[in-house]
């Protein structure tokens, strides 16, 4: 579903990076590590929230 | 209780005797609809 | 325990911050410690009330959504259990996003402001009004100002002589915060915390500096690193206060 608002092990607050780390990461072709680094997000604990999650809200949107 | 028929998204009413069956296309698959009232839910 | 604290920043920013305190005891820094994660008040969404919601989320896992948004909190105007009106309507296609959240207090308001909420395509629409409450991290989780909250002691160290002609160079790891011999502080990252990096092919030896504790804090948003720290130096100050009435009564 949508990337969780906070990281479950410390709380930092991760989602609002998610995007942009999805634009210039996975879609486009940086090092996902320089990236992260970049957004701030430096704990390995939020690292995993963002490189773990997969958003499935476009793949269930058409059900209702 | 409002329902909508899956097949052919019309609004359904069923009543007691009627089975549960859209009365305009005969699909046995009906859905309910929210209601419409506002809903309060509780950040646990 | 001694009258004065010594407080010297090694880092400072907007939501994270490195001190470090002298003259402390390792009882009375893990109680900031936890004064600072459990005492401190924050405002948080605590009821919501959906008008409607047609997104593919149930109204339960937004609502769990919207409580952990953190919210500016203007600690002087709440008491706790006070609460402020949050509102949103956003009708898709469009990703509804704390920034959109409008609050019926201006100093109110989401410390994010691009936390996308949840995701809504053509004819999906999500309205509702809620209620944010000021309470404490002792509370929920979603009422914690201060985010990885915590202290090291400050470690001297000193050469004591080269390193043995035929020893292996092995890396010395430490983290957090180290004092040299003339005072200096000096943050293990600069040297990748690895002390053989400063001082190759030294001998050295780390002590703990007895009462000196480097602390990092780091909050969500809601409040100042400054204000955090201060509210929960005042809150043991209160209790302590508090405790000394009882006693005397």
């Amino acid at each position: 579903m949508m990337i969780p608002v906070r990281c479950f092990t410390c709380g930092k607050v991760i989602s609002e990076y998610y995007e942009e780390f999805d634009a210039r990461a996975r879609e486009g072709d940086e090092d996902p590590a320089a990236v992260l680094d970049d957004l701030g997000v430096t704990r390995h604990c939020c690292r995993r929230m963002m490189v773990s999650h997969t958003d499935l809200v476009d793949v269930v949107s058409p059900y209702q | 209780m409002s329902y909508k028929c899956s097949r052919c998204k019309r609004d359904v009413e069923l009543d007691e005797y009627g089975g549960v069956r859209c009365p305009y296309c005969g699909h046995r698959v009906l859905l309910k609809e929210r209601a419409r009232d506002i809903k309060e839910v509780d950040v646990k | 325990m001694s009258a004065e604290f010594d407080v010297e920043f090694i880092e400072r920013d907007d939501r994270s911050a490195r001190f470090l305190v002298r003259g402390l005891t390792p009882a009375f820094a893990n109680g900031i410690r936890r004064a600072m994660i459990a005492d401190v008040p924050t405002l948080s969404i605590d009821t919501v009330r959906f008008i409607e919601n047609s997104s593919v989320m149930f109204d339960e896992m937004i609502a769990l959504r919207l409580g952990l948004i953190p919210l500016t909190t203007p600690l002087a105007d709440y008491e706790i259990g006070e609460t402020v009106t949050v509102a949103l309507d956003v009708e898709g296609p469009a990703t509804a996003y704390s920034g959109d959240l409008t609050t019926s207090d201006g100093l109110v308001e989401p410390a994010d402001k691009n936390i996308p909420i949840i995701k809504l395509n053509q004819g999906q629409r999500l309205e509702f009004e809620a209620d944010a409450v000021l309470d404490r991290g002792k509370e929920h989780a979603k009422h914690q100002g201060g985010v990885s909250v915590g202290y090291r002691h400050l470690q001297r160290v000193e050469v004591i002589g080269d390193r043995g002609e035929f020893d292996e160079e092995e890396p010395h790891i430490l983290r957090g915060v180290i004092e040299t011999e003339d005072g200096e502080l000096v943050a293990t990252d600069e040297f990748d915390n690895d002390l053989t990096n400063r001082y190759p092919g030294k001998e050295v030896s780390v002590t703990d500096v007895p009462g000196a504790f480097v602390f990092h804090v780091e909050t969500d948003g809601s409040l100042s690193v400054e204000e955090l720290v201060d509210r929960a130096a005042e809150s043991i100050g209160d209790r302590a206060a508090e405790l000394k009435d009882a006693v005397s009564v």
